[in-house]
């Protein structure tokens, strides 16, 4: 067939159209007129022979509508005048249209807005070429329950060199640094990585140019590449920005370079983006000679060679490993059983927040399905109305699709115009709805509505439009001739058939407003479940504060370069803090509870092997505990009670013998039958290193978050083993917000380069470790509530238009002897009827769909019976009183009044 | 005018295509073409030759061209295009195939089953 040739006909057509109407009309009336001068020539008169040659011809306008069809414009033309009259019906029912078109803007406006959110965060691809190539590697432990271990220098080259796998690989340190200099110190997050780090990513710079292999220096370079951000708040936007110094955590740095604007580091950073990124060598000072067992390195990043799949370069590299551990067997203790593992960067980026993402999105679809059903069942009824029409069309020769399509036009049309609303609702309110988007998200500041969420609007849109397009659409198409002019005379109305139809709208809406409220039920119980869980302490007059030590890259710089220099000043810490009045008590802690929810963070607690003494090493198997540094006062100022043993005290210092709490899990895990207390353990399976002795037990504190329940923590003294990333807490009755101005007051007058940071209640920290499970439960409930009350609204209307329609019937029955409660109850039983089908439909879909929530629960089983009591029985009671008032408007049907109406 | 025969289905196309193989016509000379060299014997309904030009020049078969008549009228002209001789060749084999089958198929006696 030529296709091209027929395209350009019929767009010419389609284009051209009034023109070649008219040629057409010339070219008819030219063979008409030929044809009468013929035979005006065989001897007929003028007025016979136009008559006779126009017979001859047959109906013009018949064959002009052929030739439309046979150009494939009929349809169009068709197209034209369904829409012309579409939309004369929507702005002469003003009242319909507008609920119509508000439902479906919510209804798409919701889908666009939490659709933009899913398609910037899990389908589009990371903003770097051939993002598909980056991986995150892990080394793992899995003989001892260990995942995403340090490594060190040896282990990082034999990735670059002998695994052959890998373009570029670098190890990842992310972190906040101090950046001082000017005003208040600043604390900004930097990256720390190899040389090839920019290579790696593919990034240009903006400004002046990027570190790369060239520059390597085997310690810790002074170069620095800036962010976009950085450069235009703190330099603002110099051009000549490259080689001014920048000094961080009291390091000057050279800068060479600033980066592009959208660039983004593909890592958790700590909080926030990173803005200053320099390189490392890794092999010599500031770092500790490259041994193979000095493992130092953390978060690697690579990019693997082109051609390669993931899972060859995985069994490359598992290869690899099984060879290290036997070259080198000292190194990799065989129970251990080290190896090496990649995951697709995106992957790892963002798989947490998937199950949310896709949750939300469920929901949002469910609502615009309950919408458009809702307009189906508006439709439904004003079809009905319009049935007379459609019979009249029909008798005047249309065919059934003819009226179908008829219909469908006119849904199309409607829900591309509440689709329009609702693409403008999603981008007008977009900015606002983002900001309820808790920030543990990733990608955030790539949500935008592009033509992927345009497309997917589009979509939903004429979805929606099919959806509550296709019942009018049937229920037209099949609409009996006769017998619609006859029902349509009689004025009866409510005919089996659409009724029929309509029972099954209600259904449908109904099932999914179940589906919606199980979902809801089952999060927002998760979150009050997780509100009223015992953390393990007492939150409320307890307010804290961050403080990160600075980390030079010249130790002759740094104030507090080891343990003894640290603990001096945790000391006078803890003097200044217990001095400001107001504050009874204060103390010192590595890891502040709940606020450790990412444990890949750098400086945050990962969880580490150990070693318990007289222990065989077989049995030492999934040794791991997370390691914590407090000051002696911790447990008081949390108001924990400590069981067994005694806490800690000033006396724990170095040099005097190591000590540390364990916490029940710890105990309950590693000493099951034995007493914990005097037992000794050893951090790391380091034989260098001496032995901890455990001196006391605490009950349990959710350190990791109120939703990660057994993790063992063991417990040991600030004094005697400490890091640069600490919280105070303090206990007071003060409010946080009028303590800041004197913690950070006291804090810098140790040392005014120290940033202060995230000064907040204890209660607060607890409240903001639940944001993102809170943003999913109201958003869930809202949606459900909103479920709700469309269905009532479909019962009602239903019900409603059932007992205009119905009324002389009712008359009749009246009449009849039916009594005023017969009429309620026959009403009643209908709307109950209809929502019992539609509740148990719902409650078998969630029931066999909501172990797919799983990892969203917490406390509460995917089959939680309160939920599944409650949810039917409530929208059971909804359902009834959405019935109840029309039923009640059908009793008082005046029978006499009724029957007079006919 | 002795009794005429109704066009057998789809044969029009064909017939359209042969009257402007001899010549562009415009669509009354096309009826006129094809009763002249049938010698009047097929009945074409007139105004169902235009749906079927349309279709024609729709599949690039036929091409039309505005010009004058013989009476010095404006009128649109049809020729045949080069995808329109191939048709045409095609349609022609086809048919012939079709009749000869067809007419050895009526020959056949019952001795030679």
């Amino acid at each position: 067939m030529n296709f091209p040739a027929r395209f350009r006909s019929w767009l010419k057509w389609i284009t051209n159209g009034r023109r070649l109407e008219g040629e057409m009309e010339t070219e008819v009336r030219f063979h008409i007129e030929s044809r009468a001068a013929d035979l005006v020539r065989k001897g007929l008169s003028q007025q016979e022979a136009m008559r006779q040659a126009r017979i001859d011809f047959g109906g013009i306008e018949s064959h002009k509508d052929a030739v439309r069809a046979a150009v494939g414009i009929r349809w169009w033309s068709e197209l034209g005048s369904d829409l012309r009259h579409g939309w004369r019906l929507f702005y002469k029912n003003p009242a319909f249209s507008a609920v119509a078109v508000l439902t479906l803007a919510l209804g798409v406006g919701a889908n666009t807005a939490i659709f933009s959110i899913v398609n910037a965060v899990l389908l589009r691809s990371l903003p770097y070429p051939d993002p598909d190539r980056l991986v995150r590697v892990f080394f793992n432990e899995p003989g001892v329950g260990l995942r995403d271990v340090r490594f060190s220098k040896p282990e990082l080259d034999d990735l670059q060199t002998r695994s052959g796998v890998f373009e570029d690989v670098t190890p990842i340190f992310e972190g906040s640094e101090d950046v001082t200099g000017a005003g208040q110190p600043e604390r900004v997050e930097g990256v720390n990585g190899s040389f090839n780090y920019f290579s790696m990513l593919g990034v240009t710079p903006q400004v002046g140019r990027l570190f790369g292999p060239q520059d390597f220096v085997p310690g810790a370079s002074t170069d620095a590449v800036i962010s976009d951000g950085l450069w235009r708040r703190e330099f603002g936007a110099d051009p000549n920005i490259v080689g001014r110094t920048l000094r961080l955590d009291n390091d000057p740095f050279t800068i060479i370079g600033v980066l592009p604007r959208g660039f983004r580091h593909p890592g958790p950073t700590t909080s926030g983006d990173a803005e200053v990124f320099c390189p490392f060598g890794f092999s010599a000072a500031p770092f500790p000679p490259p041994m193979r067992g000095t493992r130092i390195l953390v978060h690697g990043i690579g990019r693997l060679k082109p051609g390669l799949t993931l899972a060859q370069a995985q069994a490359r590299l598992t290869a690899m490993a099984a060879q290290l551990r036997r070259d080198f067997p000292t190194d990799y203790p065989p129970q251990a059983r080290w190896t090496i593992e990649i995951q697709p960067l995106q992957e790892t980026l963002v798989g947490k927040v998937r199950p949310m993402l896709l949750v939300l999105l469920g929901a949002v679809i469910l609502i615009v399905l309950i919408v458009s059903l809702n307009i189906a069942n508006l439709l439904l009824a004003r079809a009905s109305g319009r049935q007379q029409e459609m019979a009249m069309r029909s008798a005047l020769g249309a065919s059934g699709g003819r009226l179908a399509r008829q219909m469908l036009t006119e849904s199309m049309l409607l829900s591309l115009i509440g689709g329009a609303a609702g693409i403008v609702t999603a981008a007008v309110t977009l900015g606002f709805i983002l900001r309820f988007v808790p920030s543990n998200v990733p990608r955030l500041n790539e949500v935008r509505i592009d033509w992927v969420v345009l497309a997917f609007a589009l979509l939903i849109s004429i979805l929606t439009g099919l959806v509550f397009g296709l019942a009018p659409a049937l229920h037209s198409a099949k609409g009996a001739l006769t017998s619609a002019i006859r029902e349509g005379g009689r004025g009866s109305g409510y005919s089996t058939k659409t009724g029929r139809l309509r029972d099954v709208l209600i259904i449908s809406e109904l099932a999914f407003a179940v589906i919606l409220m199980v979902g809801a039920g089952l999060l927002l119980r998760t979150l009050r479940d997780l509100l009223q869980e015992n953390p393990g302490f007492n939150p409320t007059q307890v307010v804290t504060a961050n403080i990160q030590l600075p980390n030079p890259n010249e130790s002759e710089a740094d104030p507090y370069l080891d343990i003894p220099r640290r603990a001096t000043f945790d000391r006078e810490l803890l003097r200044r803090m217990k001095a400001i009045p107001g504050v009874e008590l204060a103390a010192i802690t590595s890891a502040l509870p709940t606020t450790n929810s990412n444990p890949n963070a750098v400086g945050g607690l990962a969880v580490e092997g150990f070693a318990i003494e007289d222990r065989p090493v077989e049995s030492s198997q999934h040794l791991s505990a997370e390691r914590i540094r407090i000051s002696p006062d911790y447990f008081k100022v949390l108001q924990t009670p400590l069981l067994r043993g005694r806490s800690f005290t000033e006396g724990d210092e170095d040099g005097k013998p190591l000590v540390a709490i364990i916490d029940e899990s710890t105990a309950r895990k590693y000493w099951p039958t034995q007493d914990p207390l005097g037992r000794r353990v050893r951090f790391a399976r380091d034989a260098t290193k001496p032995w901890t002795t455990v001196v006391g037990v605490i009950k349990d504190i959710k350190s990791d978050g109120l939703d990660i329940d057994g993790v063992p923590h063991i417990y040991v003294s600030t004094y005697q083993d400490n890091s640069k990333r600490l919280s105070v807490v303090l206990r007071t009755s003060l409010p946080a917000t009028q303590l800041e101005a004197q913690i950070r007051h006291e804090i810098q007058s140790i040392d005014p380069g120290l940033p202060v940071f995230g000064v907040s209640s204890m209660n607060d920290v607890l409240d903001r470790s639940l944001a993102s499970r809170r943003f999913s439960a109201d958003l869930v409930g809202g949606f459900a509530g909103l479920a709700v009350l469309l269905a009532s609204i479909g019962i009602y209307g239903l019900l409603a238009y059932m007992v205009g329609q119905r009324s002389r019937e009712i008359g009749i029955r009246m009449a009849l002897g039916a009594r005023r409660g017969d009429i309620l109850r026959m009403f009643l039983r209908k709307g109950v009827a209809l929502a019992s089908v539609g509740i148990v439909a719902g409650v078998v879909f969630s029931a066999s769909t909501a172990s797919m929530m799983a990892s969203l629960l917490y406390g509460v089983r995917p089959h939680d019976p309160p939920v599944f009591l409650i949810v039917p029985l409530l929208l059971l009671a909804v359902a009834a009183l959405a019935s109840y008032l029309p039923a009640r408007r059908a009793m008082k049907v005046d029978p006499m009044f009724a029957l007079r109406e006919v | 005018m002795g009794k005429q025969i109704d066009l057998l289905q789809g044969t029009l196309d064909m017939l359209i295509l042969k009257a402007v193989s001899l010549g562009p016509l415009h669509g009354y000379g096309v009826l006129l073409r094809i009763q002249q060299i049938s010698g009047e014997q097929l009945e074409i309904q007139q105004g169902s030759l235009y749906p079927a030009l349309y279709r024609l020049e729709h599949q690039g078969w036929i091409a039309s061209e505005w010009g004058e008549s013989d009476n010095n009228r404006k009128a649109k002209f049809y020729s045949l295009t080069a995808a329109g001789r191939r048709q045409l060749h095609a349609e022609t084999e086809k048919w012939n195939r079709m009749a000869s089958l067809i007419a050895s198929i009526l020959r056949t006696t019952s001795e030679q089953i």
